[in-house]
């Protein structure tokens, strides 16, 4: 009874089959078991998360009212550090993709000159190893007077060579027929581009902007050099120096990371589909 | 006449375009190698005009035993986590290509790891390592003891690598699956009428026909494991006694502690070098250019 239950759960045929359905379930759990204890270590009193079970033990949000009290507190403004997060990704973020759209675009469709010496500058951006360059880079933040300013966080981030690479190899497969038909109506370019290339290449563009997203949003070693002012951080590296000095506080940290974890994972949620799609599309 | 005026400037729209972000990587990233040169053969402490020093960085670089430290975590790293990594993401693949219902479901599961937050669950993943976690409760109740992961250099090192792992393992999963997506299924019903046993056809078959989403799925593993930062920052600290340290924490430590860019630009030089090259050699014995015939 349970067995035939369970085959039609799972819909294969052998018995082989459905234990490795069954493994990988278990599995999917044990990935997931981490985000679990962090949600619900984030609703305990910090006594009783090693001591209650996973569900076990007092639920409330005091955690969250802590970690927005400890601005005047313990001056780790929270609150304006989410601010900065959502402030910085959403500008990067938009950037990278307005301009990968439009210049992926040119490179895909329009035969400029040097169309083919522009494409393997990409490809050479793309294998050379960007750790050497955040050294240097810092260099070049101090020059422009831009350290602790927002500036530093978004403006080496406004463009990207993976992104004007990934959709023009998208753009490519598109026919040529949809573009003559826009140009035979006149359409301008900016037309063809947000009206025709982008609804017909969703997929690839919510792979961009969620990996360009998370970058920048779980970015932690480029804030961290070039913001030391607490209130212009960004939640990733105020949440760090948070644990640092006041890591017994395990419930408040787990809190923060709550915070930290939980735009991408609605993110991802929202787009499962297109990113599924999307990830197959890349990967071919 | 109108039309030829149109197609002039679509072209040189284009041209505008491609220009636009030729400027950008002038200023973000030709002008900081410029200074990655410069400063890699020069005294500088960040203050006044670099001083010519010739080789001088090259020389401390290579007398620093914390350099080597460095590079030496990352062979002991790459040797914890290739293995699990490659077995896992090898594993994961086959699964999900044996499951009936539910395949996006599980997909996302893994991927769900993979796009959440590397700050927040160094933090979370220290919390279920540490002595009193329920990591080490459960194995105190199974077994009676606890597990040392922050104070043993080589469990310390396997922490890192299982965290890493658990966020990476779905993605090259998927990888791979895309790669056993495209083999012909024929290959396989000829095999099985010349009675090839399952292992000889993995081995003959599978596995060769996925050389591509493999070597592809190497070059990541090399790449993170010269590359991670947040992870060993957060996690260890180094620890202990530095025998968690990565390049990227040396190069870090290097310039802005011990305020010697000029040593930290040498490093990540040779750093980004060893990376390369190693990353050509690698593709050099692994890749094979499999053909149907």
């Amino acid at each position: 009874m349970m067995a035939t239950t369970l085959r039609k759960l799972v819909g294969t045929k052998s018995a082989g089959s459905w234990l490795i359905t069954l493994t990988m379930y278990g599995l999917a759990l044990c990935w997931l078991y981490p985000i679990g204890w962090m949600v619900m270590a984030s609703l305990k009193p910090t006594p009783d998360i090693y001591t209650t079970g996973l569900f076990g033990g007092q639920l409330s949000l005091g955690n969250y009212d802590f970690l927005l009290s400890s601005a005047t507190r313990l001056h780790r403004p929270f609150l304006g550090a989410l601010g900065v997060s959502f402030g910085v990704t959403t500008a990067v973020t938009v950037s990278v993709l307005v301009t990968s759209a439009f210049i992926a675009y040119a490179l895909a469709r329009i035969a400029f000159p040097l169309r083919e010496r522009f494409r393997d500058f990409l490809l050479l951006q793309m294998v050379v190893p960007t750790m050497m360059l955040t050294l240097p880079m810092f260099v070049l933040i101090k020059q422009l007077g831009l350290i602790n300013s927002y500036g530093a966080l978004i403006f080496p981030s406004m463009m990207s060579g993976w992104g004007i690479f990934t959709l023009s190899q998208s753009f490519k497969g598109l026919p040529e027929d949809y573009i003559d038909a826009a140009k035979l109506d006149r359409a301008r370019l900016w037309h063809i581009v947000l009206n025709i290339m982008v609804p017909l290449n969703k997929s690839i563009i919510a792979i961009v902007a969620l990996f360009t997203f998370t970058g920048t949003w779980d970015n932690f070693m480029w804030p961290l050099i070039v913001i030391s002012d607490v209130d212009k951080m960004p939640l990733s590296v105020l949440l760090a120096t948070f644990s640092k000095h006041y890591g017994d506080y395990v419930g408040p940290v787990m809190a923060g990371a709550v915070l930290q974890t939980l735009p991408l994972v609605l993110l991802f949620v929202l787009f499962r589909r297109h990113f599924l799609q999307g990830m197959s599309l890349t990967l071919k | 006449m109108r039309e030829s005026i149109g197609r002039i400037s679509e072209v040189q729209i284009g041209a505008l375009l491609a220009l636009s972000y030729l400027l950008f990587s002038a200023v973000f990233w030709a002008y900081p190698f410029i200074w990655l040169t410069i400063l890699s053969f020069s005294d500088w402490r960040f203050f006044g005009a670099p001083s010519f020093s010739g080789l001088h960085n090259l020389l401390v670089v290579l007398r620093d035993p914390d350099f080597w430290g460095g590079l030496w975590n990352v062979i002991r790293f790459f040797s914890i986590y290739f293995p699990i990594a490659f077995a896992g993401s090898l594993g994961f693949a086959f699964g999900l290509k044996h499951i009936g219902h539910g395949k996006a479901f599980i997909a996302l599961c893994f991927l769900l790891a993979n796009i959440s937050s590397g700050v927040a669950f160094s933090l979370v993943f220290t919390k279920l390592f540490s002595s009193t976690g329920p990591i080490n409760n459960f194995v105190f109740s199974c077994f009676g003891f606890r597990i040392p992961w922050m104070s043993d250099p080589t469990l310390a090192m396997l922490a890192i690598a299982l965290v890493v792992a658990w966020k990476f393992i779905g993605y090259y999963g998927l990888i791979i699956y895309s790669g056993l997506q495209t083999i012909p299924r024929d290959l396989y019903d000829a095999a099985l009428l010349d009675n090839t046993p399952p292992f000889k056809r993995l081995l003959r078959i599978t596995l060769p026909m996925i050389n591509a989403q493999l070597i592809m799925v190497m070059v990541f593993t090399i790449l993170v494991s010269f590359g991670i930062f947040t992870e060993p920052y957060l996690i260890t600290g180094g620890g202990p006694l530095g025998r968690t340290n990565t390049p990227l924490m040396v190069i870090y430590e290097t310039a802005f502690r011990r305020l010697q860019p000029g040593h930290a630009a040498m490093m990540s030089v040779i750093v980004a070098t060893a990376s390369y090259v190693l990353i050509r050699i690698a593709r050099k014995l692994m890749e094979r250019d499999v053909k149907l015939a």
